[in-house]
């Protein structure tokens, strides 16, 4: 079947098998900034935004969201234009491994959507969903504070 | 990792008889989607279809005439998050929802989709059991039912032709209290053993009162004994006496988590827990 979604702020179609999961669709397109790994919804590497909610694009049917607006890391910034989220956790070292890094900054973003004065409680809500098996967590509380500072110097 | 690989069709019905026509024609083959997390989590390779109830506008959450509704396909997130829960119980409802699953889950999980699948360790159903829910599905016409009956009943077999449309409780006045505790060995984990509370306390006295508990590790129920144990009791007394009679009247066992006795004091824990927090 054929799907159409807006990803990053382009169109796309994509031929699809109908009982794909999102993950496999985007990684499969060359999307291969969202990181596969527990198929169960559990680890949240895979997270993306749907229509800027964040999900878990591995327990997410392909074909059920045909028409979405779809937000990748690569979305909100790159090496020469990084999100201030994304400068952040590479300057406070809330990047090690890197695997669970794109989800939790998308995670972030729609948090600072939603709240651009989240307390450290709401931050920590806002990822609990995307596990990170080096950092011990503080970093990132860290970097997505020292982010609205970013956002709120307009750099 | 093709999980659902004899898919072979996709629908996307505008309307409930339009959806329940399909479900009817596919059979067994056919699966109704709200979220889709149980679907992708424990895929049924026996699905062939896919029936998506995104187009049907049952994403909604109101009030009218005293009675609140959701829609089977808002999320747990959405409610969290919506201004008529947060004004509920002093926003310990909303609390209690939003401390389910994970951030990334509460906006996948529906209300529709909890009720259907009843999953032992849902809690969601314990808080509906609590709040004296009703869930209304249509098979073609519209049936409303408790929610403790719908589940007494063969609720699965009723879901073979039929669509829960929503969930629906009464606007309860300040003078009732709601609460809710969960035993998890992390913040994501599953619930290990959960307990909702519904009272209406008037003059220090517990005038009515509802307590369920789920993950027993069976699926949730009411505890009508302690409820019983507990109506007309004066806060105070009950407070001191609950842990006890909760946690040699619970119907809880073990399993590989957790041992009948770790069940057994959680649920007198959480019994005390919450009737104490009425009183503040």
């Amino acid at each position: 079947m054929k799907v159409h979604y807006k990803i990053n702020g382009k169109d796309y179609e994509f031929d699809i098998h109908p009982g794909k999961v999102l993950l496999d669709v985007l990684r499969e397109n060359g999307f291969t900034e969202v990181k596969g790994n527990c198929y169960m919804g559990t680890c949240g590497a895979c997270t993306v935004l749907i229509n800027g909610t964040p999900k878990t694009s591995c327990t997410v049917l392909a074909a059920q969201i045909n028409g979405a607006e779809i937000t990748t890391v690569k979305g909100l910034g790159d090496i020469l234009n990084p999100h201030p989220l994304q400068k952040a956790f590479v300057e406070k070292g809330a990047v090690q491994c890197g695997y669970c890094t794109p989800g939790t900054i998308l995670a972030a973003y729609a948090l600072l959507k939603e709240n651009p004065n989240p307390t450290d409680e709401d931050i920590k809500k806002a990822i609990d969903g995307n596990l990170c098996r080096c950092t011990g967590y503080v970093q990132q509380v860290e970097a997505i504070k020292y982010a609205i500072t970013l956002l709120k110097e307009g750099k | 990792m093709l999980k659902l690989k004899n898919v072979e069709e996709c629908f996307y019905p505008k309307t409930l008889e339009e959806a329940i026509a399909i479900l009817r024609e596919k059979g067994d083959k056919a699966k109704v989607v709200g979220g889709g997390l149980h679907l992708t989590v424990f895929p049924n390779p026996q699905v062939e279809y896919f029936i998506f109830l995104d187009n049907l506008g049952l994403n909604y959450i109101r009030e009218e005439n005293g009675t609140v509704s959701i829609g089977a396909t808002v999320t747990i997130n959405n409610a969290a998050k919506s201004d008529l829960i947060k004004g509920l119980f002093s926003g310990n409802l909303s609390s209690a929802l939003s401390l389910i699953a994970s951030e990334l889950l509460r906006n996948q999980i529906t209300f529709g989709g909890s009720v259907a699948q009843r999953e032992p360790y849902s809690d969601i159903s314990t808080i509906l059991l609590a709040l004296d829910a009703e869930v209304v599905y249509f098979d073609g016409s519209e049936h409303t039912e408790k929610i403790d009956e719908f589940f007494e009943t063969d609720f699965r077999a009723k879901l073979k032709d039929a669509i829960i449309k929503e969930v629906r409780f009464k606007k309860f006045d300040s003078s009732y209290k709601f609460g809710m505790e969960r035993h998890v060995r992390n913040a994501t984990d599953i619930t290990l053993l959960n307990m909702a509370m519904l009272a209406q306390i008037e003059e220090n006295k517990i005038k009515d009162i509802i307590v369920s508990y789920g993950s027993r590790p069976m699926p949730a129920i009411r505890f009508k004994a302690l409820e019983d144990f507990l109506k007309g009791k004066d806060l105070n007394e009950a407070v001191k006496e609950v842990y006890n009679f909760a946690k040699e009247n619970a119907d809880v066992k073990g399993d590989i988590r957790r041992d009948e006795q770790y069940r057994r004091e959680l649920t007198g824990v959480f019994a005390k827990r919450l009737l104490e927090s009425f009183g503040r």
